[in-house]
């Protein structure tokens, strides 16, 4: 009963407050994991003995601490490992922190639906049910071999392991910041593609801007388009290095909507996540002999800084400005 | 000043581009003052003859256009753009479009027809190509759509001359160039620019210009509309900030298109006043096209195909007639009867005053065709009551025998043309379709279309789309109606009790509600009609446009039915009729089982144990006589002679029902009631139908008994019954006839009395006698071969029920139900002998109604079996894995062992070892058995969601088994036990809801039929409008019910319950599941279900007395008057009824159907049969 999951019930586009939440859990044990955009795990193996207090206990601490210092309501499981103290998350609410017993982990998880299990997603529940393995009870009593023909030899074993109770996983420290978010939503079926690919620069030209604040570069750049029967598409690229200069995400941004060929798809909101975030100064950069593209850097840089003076909108492309 | 001719308008004809009906377009020219009036619809000529019509109706003259799609003369270089992953791409409207007029009486109509039919022979979207021109009796407009024009739009009078050097070619003189100017800015369509540089450039090579205006609406402020067509057209949404309609495309008036004239000739740098030879050249153009509806259309006409083509070889028509019926008449063996021979006579008389001969040669030959290809065929309609078509094999039954008139059919009177129904298999219809074009040739025979018309749920769904509104919102809104017309969307709301929540939030949508009654009636489609095929001389393509159709390819002319009879086209109905499909599957499989030959046509009339069938009234899946009205009205009437039949079906029509006929048939039928007469020599007609007016024969016989006209007077006379000002002059002539022929006035006043009452709304005997034969013919089946009977009606569905309500009906019946099995199923329903003695016929289940299986892998299946293995299947029958998955989900892969789980992991293995390439190695056991692999098996209430997921029928067990715990636990009654329940008593019932209607009813209030099915039986149930508000949502929107009513009795074998409250029963079951009987109390004290009105008191026994026979009708004037009565609909007969009667009911699909999508009960529009 060592491990805590929590969730934070932040605001949308509220992300940038979850470091201070870590922060929080961070006075209790050093062995935090953040789980974005809104959860964290904590191993509270030592803290347990340190602060003479059980696990469940110190759950409401820290929510009596988030709502004290942040505001800020959260959700806790407990288990003995962390993939318990996730399923276990999915029964507490507000106030009542779910735990898992740590004799009776079997019967913890035989009611409860495949869906629960962390790394078990919508494809893998829909194979799952399709074949009545709809719980992880029945999933732990059907053959290794038969699972494994259904899902895979090795996501057959994991699955079955986890059903039964028996958690491998560790929390693992880390930083924050993995992707970042922007979207432009339309409030009409917006055909044009010069509208598009408008609100694709505005919304490249964001990320850029956001990027370089906190001293990121992006690796791979996804685009999501949303349409109005409330579906949408994906499509990813991995960048040539990792950027977070605004022409080379725009120029990505571009490429992948040409890809599409849209026609008359009523697009509802488009929205670029940049993903595989690492810190700037660890990125390299191929030098060319061009120079236009050394002086596109060095005009960005002084843009930045008049943004940062005068406000985000201080500098921005001629196509956006009308 | 004289009238602008208008030489370019479209109507709503043109599909999805113009919004106003020719009706309209030429009613507002007629009142703003034009003399002519051109209508040149997109792609068709489908409003002409309407428009022809509406026309001479408001004295404007009609000129007859088309507009259309012209090949470009040099291919347009189209850079290839990637196809979208989404939306699909855009609809390419890129082709330069040109109006043509006719010019030269019929040679320009027929020149018309030919670009028309020459435009639609390629693929894809009409498109005329270059070849095609003759440059003979038209009138050439290049407006701002033309190459021309658009090369003028672009700035290039150099390329718009070179351009238009071949359409001077072909057509020279008959070349105009269009100005047309909607006050737009710019150089494009409707610029004031682009029509000064028309005018500028026609004067400059030296073509004449005209003026028109492009229209598209009748009257101003319709723009809004025409975005929403524009926008369901190109299958975009409108965008605001896109061009829009001008809003000028009106019917303008003259002094409106002389001030445009002038705007133009002043901009093109001419003095004003040349505006007015714009306008004289716009008139002498529009005073050249001259056609004449009458003459040139041929409308009023008629022509047959050429009597060398239907078997008279070298003699005339009326002679090959005449010999036909004479061997007929030997054939039959009625050579030594004088009467027939007399009757013949005359009827040929009648046929050759008229001229028909060859249309009763061309339907012989036509049914003398379907039959040898081996198709059941039966002649219906009026057409029945011609000897000559029974002499012919037309018709089956005897007309003589049943009393039947060629008056009513055809008379000397009668100037209309006469058409002679024929059915056919439904199933094979297209192949009597490609034989009679074999038989007369593509020249002569074209289908006829139906154009597919605007009603409230398209136009929501096109409206919200335009609208940009969120798609499942939109659903939602379209589905919450019933299927009304679009112009009474608003009147719904306020009325219609299921649509008081949308009601609720109505201004939230905005405009929608405005555009959606604007498309109100608007064609949105074409569609082949059903039933009908045209025929007619070699020169049917000078007189009408012809089509492929979309499916099937067959000609369809681009008239509907009754554009068709305007212009004197013959039009043959070869209707498609489910049950005889079914009839002809059910004789088969006897036939393929037993070796024993059964023809239907000569099996024994009078059978007592199809008549004590029908008695019984578990009539389900008997033809015409299985809807719930009709099986009590069968019960009530207890049938045991064919003519029973006849009547019962008569009866059972809205005319009838209205004029109350019902009760005193049924009364003194039994003895209740004595015969009466108005005079004895009205006993004759009378007697067959102890002294109530049933059939239209009997007026006719009445008429012509009491006044002494003929019965081709008479006829004509009961025609006119139906028009009220007509009847007031009838009646008065009536009365004078009758009291010259010496009756006294009260017996005139009381037989007018019938007369009048009777309307013209009977039935015609005719008609009655031919549906009868199929109605004995399927209760004879279910008799006597009941597994055939049920197999052929789960092949073909003829019937209004659902196909799981006839499983249940089976079962019912001692039929077993064999399930599915990959081994055994055929394509279609088959039976099998399950036990020798006593021989028990039991119904094996068919391949076809597997969910989303293609005929080639139905047949594929059956013809590989037996398989020993599912390997052996899955390698030889090659199912697509879904539909494997489906098979064995159902159990229909049993046989090869293992769980059905199991199973489907295997087929998830051989798929992927497939589609990898390698073989792969599969865990068999023991060889042909599959080895488990120790999955979960489908439990049974799986195993029933299942069935009815993917056969839409719950094979096994009936579904409402589940649910008998519960039901027993609240009490209910199930259907077998309801029929010991005393009149008045209030019950529950609960189960599936079968079927629901909302028939015209006399009272002209709504009311609300539906059938439940618990397995024991079935239920029917009636809803009053007083229970509306509380029920009428839950009724339309659940498949499950449970229902509180009271017990109506008005017979040993008549029983129904009158409802007043209705709750969801899937709702409730999860209620108990969830919550336990207290949260079932909490819900049924809550206010979903009823709104605490006194359900069970004597209210509900009043309101069955007022509703009379059948659970139908109420008296007249005995229903308080409602706020309705004002918006009750007046039908051509006379016949009043609620405005919402006679609709499809909302929910066509409930959320908490299993296989939503797909049928599981019935809805109709409320035919009475």
């Amino acid at each position: 009963m060592t491990i805590l999951c929590v969730r934070f019930q932040l605001p949308p586009m509220y992300e940038a407050a979850l470091p201070g939440l870590l922060g929080l859990l961070e006075e209790f044990t050093p062995v935090v994991e953040a789980l974005p955009p809104d959860g964290a795990l904590a191993d509270l193996r030592g803290a347990e003995r340190y602060f003479g207090r059980s696990a469940v206990e110190l759950a409401s601490v820290i929510r009596v601490r988030a709502l004290a210092r942040y505001g800020v309501d959260c959700v806790i499981g407990a288990g003995p490992g962390p993939m318990l103290a996730r399923v276990a998350l999915r029964d507490a609410r507000p106030g009542v922190t779910c735990a898992v017993p740590e004799d009776a982990v079997a019967e913890f998880l035989a009611g409860k639906p495949v869906a629960a299990l962390p790394g078990v997603g919508a494809a893998t529940a829909r194979t799952l049910d399709e074949y009545g393995l709809d719980t992880l009870g029945r999933v732990a009593a059907a053959p290794l071999s038969t699972l494994q023909r259904l899902i895979g030899a090795k996501a057959g074993r994991e699955l079955r392991e986890k059903a039964s109770g028996i958690d491998r996983g560790r929390v693992v420290p880390n930083a924050v910041a993995r992707s970042l978010t922007t979207e432009r939503a339309f409030g009409i079926d917006e055909l044009d593609p010069a509208r598009h690919r408008r609100e694709l620069l505005s919304a490249a030209e964001e990320t850029g801007a956001r990027l370089r604040a906190v001293e990121k570069v992006c690796r791979t750049l996804t685009l999501t388009v949303r349409y109005a029967d409330r579906s949408a598409t994906t499509r990813s690229r991995t960048l040539k290095e990792p950027t977070a200069h605004s022409a080379a995400l725009t120029r990505a941004a571009y490429g992948m909507y040409e890809a599409l060929g849209l026609q008359r798809a009523r697009v509802r909101a488009l929205t670029l996540r940049a993903e595989g975030l690492t810190p700037a100064d660890q990125a390299s950069h191929q030098l060319t002999f061009d120079p236009v593209d050394e002086k596109a850097r060095r005009i960005e840089e002084v843009a930045d800084r008049a943004r940062a003076k005068f406000g985000p909108r201080a500098v921005i492309p001629g196509s956006l400005a009308a | 000043m004289p009238g602008f001719a208008h030489l370019h308008t479209v109507s709503g004809f043109s599909l999805r581009y113009g919004a106003s009906h020719p009706e309209r377009l030429a009613e507002r020219a007629s009142e703003r003052g034009m003399d002519a009036l051109a209508l040149t619809d997109r792609d068709t000529l489908a409003g002409a003859v309407r428009f022809a019509k509406a026309c001479a109706g408001v004295g404007v003259r009609p000129l007859f256009g088309v507009d259309l799609a012209v090949e470009a003369r040099e291919a347009v270089r189209r850079d290839r753009r990637r196809t979208p992953v989404r939306g699909g791409a855009f609809v390419d409207e890129s082709a330069p479009r040109v109006t043509f007029l006719a010019r030269d009486g019929a040679r320009g109509w027929a020149e018309l027809c030919r670009l028309v039919t020459a435009a639609h022979a390629g693929e894809g979207t009409p498109l005329l190509a270059w070849a095609a021109h003759r440059g003979e009796g038209l009138v050439v407009l290049l407006g701002p759509g033309s190459d021309v024009g658009r090369a003028l739009a672009a700035g290039r009078p150099d390329r718009a001359a070179a351009l238009l050097a071949p359409w001077r070619e072909a057509y020279g003189d008959a070349l105009r160039l269009e100005a047309v100017w909607h006050g737009r800015t710019g150089t494009g369509e409707g610029s004031l620019r682009l029509a000064a540089r028309t005018v500028g450039f026609a004067a400059e090579q030296g073509v004449r210009p005209v003026l028109s205006n492009a229209v598209r609406y009748a009257d101003p402020g319709q723009g809004p509309v025409a975005d929403v067509l524009d926008a369901a057209r190109r299958l975009v949404p409108i965008d605001p900030r896109g061009e829009l309609d001008s809003g000028e495309a009106w019917l303008k008036d003259a002094p409106a298109m002389l001030d445009a004239a002038e705007r133009i000739v002043e901009a093109a740098g001419y003095r004003r006043d040349t505006a007015r030879r714009l306008l004289e050249q716009t008139g002498a153009t529009a005073a050249e096209c001259r056609v004449d509806p009458e003459g040139d259309l041929g409308m009023g006409g008629v022509y047959f195909p050429e009597a060398h083509l239907v078997g008279a070889g070298r003699r005339t028509a009326q002679r090959a007639l005449a010999s036909r019926a004479a061997a007929g008449m030997l054939r039959l063996g009625y050579g030594g009867r004088r009467a027939y021979w007399e009757r013949m006579h005359d009827e040929l008389d009648i046929i050759a005053h008229h001229g028909f001969a060859s249309y009763f040669l061309t339907v012989a030959q036509v049914v003398d065709d379907v039959r040898e290809m081996g198709i059941r065929v039966a002649a219906r309609g009026s057409g029945a009551g011609s000897l000559v078509n029974h002499l012919l094999g037309i018709a089956h039954a005897d007309p003589v025998e049943h009393g039947l008139l060629m008056e009513r059919f055809l008379s000397r009177e009668r100037v209309v043309l006469p058409d002679i129904d024929i059915d056919v298999e439904s199933a094979r219809r297209l192949e009597v379709y490609r034989a009679i074009i074999g038989r007369f040739g593509g020249e002569r025979v074209a289908t006829v279309s139906m154009p597919e018309t605007y009603r409230v749920r398209h136009a929501i769904r096109d409206v919200g789309a335009a609208l940009s509104m969120d798609p499942a919102e939109t659903d939602r809104i379209a589905k919450s109606f019933p299927h009304i017309r679009a112009r009474d969307a608003r009147a719904a709301l306020e009325e219609l009790p299921e649509l008081k929540r949308l009601a609720g939030e109505k201004e939230k949508y905005g405009r929608l509600w405005e555009l959606v009654e604007a498309l109100d009636a608007l064609p949105r489609g074409v569609a082949m009609h059903p039933c009908g095929v045209l025929l007619s001389d070699a020169s049917l393509l000078a007189r009408t446009p012809v089509v492929p159709t979309s499916g099937e390819g067959l000609p369809m002319s681009q008239f509907d039915k009754e554009d068709v009879e305007d212009l004197g086209l013959l039009k043959l109905d070869v209707l498609g009729v489910r049950m005889q499909s079914a009839m002809a599957h059910a004789v088969a499989e006897v036939e393929r089982v037993s070796g024993e030959r059964i023809d239907l046509d000569a099996v024994e009339p009078g059978d007592p144990e199809t008549y004590r069938l029908i008695r019984s009234t578990e009539t389900l899946g008997c033809f015409q006589i299985e809807s719930p009205g009709q099986r009590d009205l069968v019960g009530r009437l207890q049938p045991s002679t064919f003519h029973d039949l006849v009547v019962d079906i008569s009866l059972f029509r809205p005319g009838p029902v209205a004029a109350d006929m019902v009760r005193p048939f049924i009364e003194a039928r039994h003895g209740r009631a004595p015969v009466r007469y108005p005079h004895p020599d009205l006993e004759g007609p009378l007697k067959g139908t102890y002294g109530v007016v049933v059939f239209h024969e009997q007026v006719i016989d009445i008429l012509a008994v009491m006044t002494g006209c003929g019965r081709g007077e008479a006829d004509r006379m009961r025609r006119g019954l139906s028009d009220p000002e007509s009847q007031g002059r009838i009646g008065v002539w009536f009365a004078q006839q009758a009291a010259a022929r010496g009756y006294d006035a009260e017996t005139i006043r009381r037989t007018w009395e019938i007369v009048e009452a009777f309307g013209s709304y009977g039935f015609c005997k005719a008609h009655a006698v031919a549906f009868a034969v199929p109605t004995y013919q399927s209760a004879w089946l279910k008799a006597h071969h009941p597994a055939a009977f049920y197999a052929g009606l789960l092949t073909h569905d003829p019937g209004m029920y659902p196909k799981r309500l006839l499983l249940a009906d089976a079962r019912r019946r001692g039929v077993p139900v064999l399930p599915l099995d990959v081994n055994v199923s055929g394509v279609a329903h088959r039976i099998e002998l399950v036990s020798e003695s006593p021989a028990v016929w039991g119904l094996r289940l068919a391949l076809c109604d597997v969910h989303g299986i293609s005929e080639a892998e139905a047949k594929r299946i059956a013809d590989g079996q037996p398989y020993s293995s599912l390997v052996d299947f899955w390698e030889r029958a090659r199912p697509s894995r879904p539909l494997a998955q489906r098979l064995a989900q159902v159990g229909a892969l049993d046989a090869f062992g293992a769980n059905r789980r199991d199973l489907q992991l295997h087929l998830t293995e051989l798929h992927r070892g497939a589609r990898g390439g390698g073989g792969g190695q599969l865990p068999l056991a023991g060889g042909r058995r599959t080895a488990p692999a120790g999955l979960p098996d489908l439990t049974s209430a799986e195993r029933l969601s299942a069935e009815l997921g993917v056969l839409s029928m719950d094979a096994s067990r009936n579904l409402m088994d589940d649910h008998r715990e519960f039901l027993t636990e609240l009490g209910v009654v199930s259907a077998r036990r309801l029929r010991e329940a005393r009149h008045g008593e209030t019950v529950l019932v609960a189960g599936a809801k079968a079927a629901t209607q909302t028939p015209p009813v006399r009272s002209g209030k709504r009311v609300i039929f539906s059938t439940l099915d618990d397995g024991t039986g079935l239920v029917d149930l009636a809803f009053f409008d007083d229970s509306h508000d509380a029920c009428a949502h839950t009724v339309f929107h659940s498949w499950l019910l449970l229902v509180r009513g009271v017990v109506q009795r008005r017979g040993p074998r008549s029983l129904s319950v009158v409802g007043s409250a209705a709750w969801n029963l899937a709702d409730l079951v999860e209620v108990r599941h969830a919550e336990g009987l207290d949260g079932v109390a909490a819900r049924l004290a809550g206010p979903s279900g009823t709104d605490g009105s006194p359900a069970g008191d004597d209210g509900g026994a009043l309101r069955a007395r007022l509703a009379g026979c059948e659970g139908l009708p109420a008296p007249a004037g005995s229903a308080a008057r409602d706020p309705m009565t004002d918006r009750t609909i007046r039908m051509p007969t006379g016949y009043e009824m609620h405005p919402w009667a006679d609709l499809r009911p909302a929910g066509q699909d409930a959320a908490q159907g299993p296989a939503a999508i797909r049928k599981l009960w019935h809805q109709s529009p409320g035919s009475a049969g």
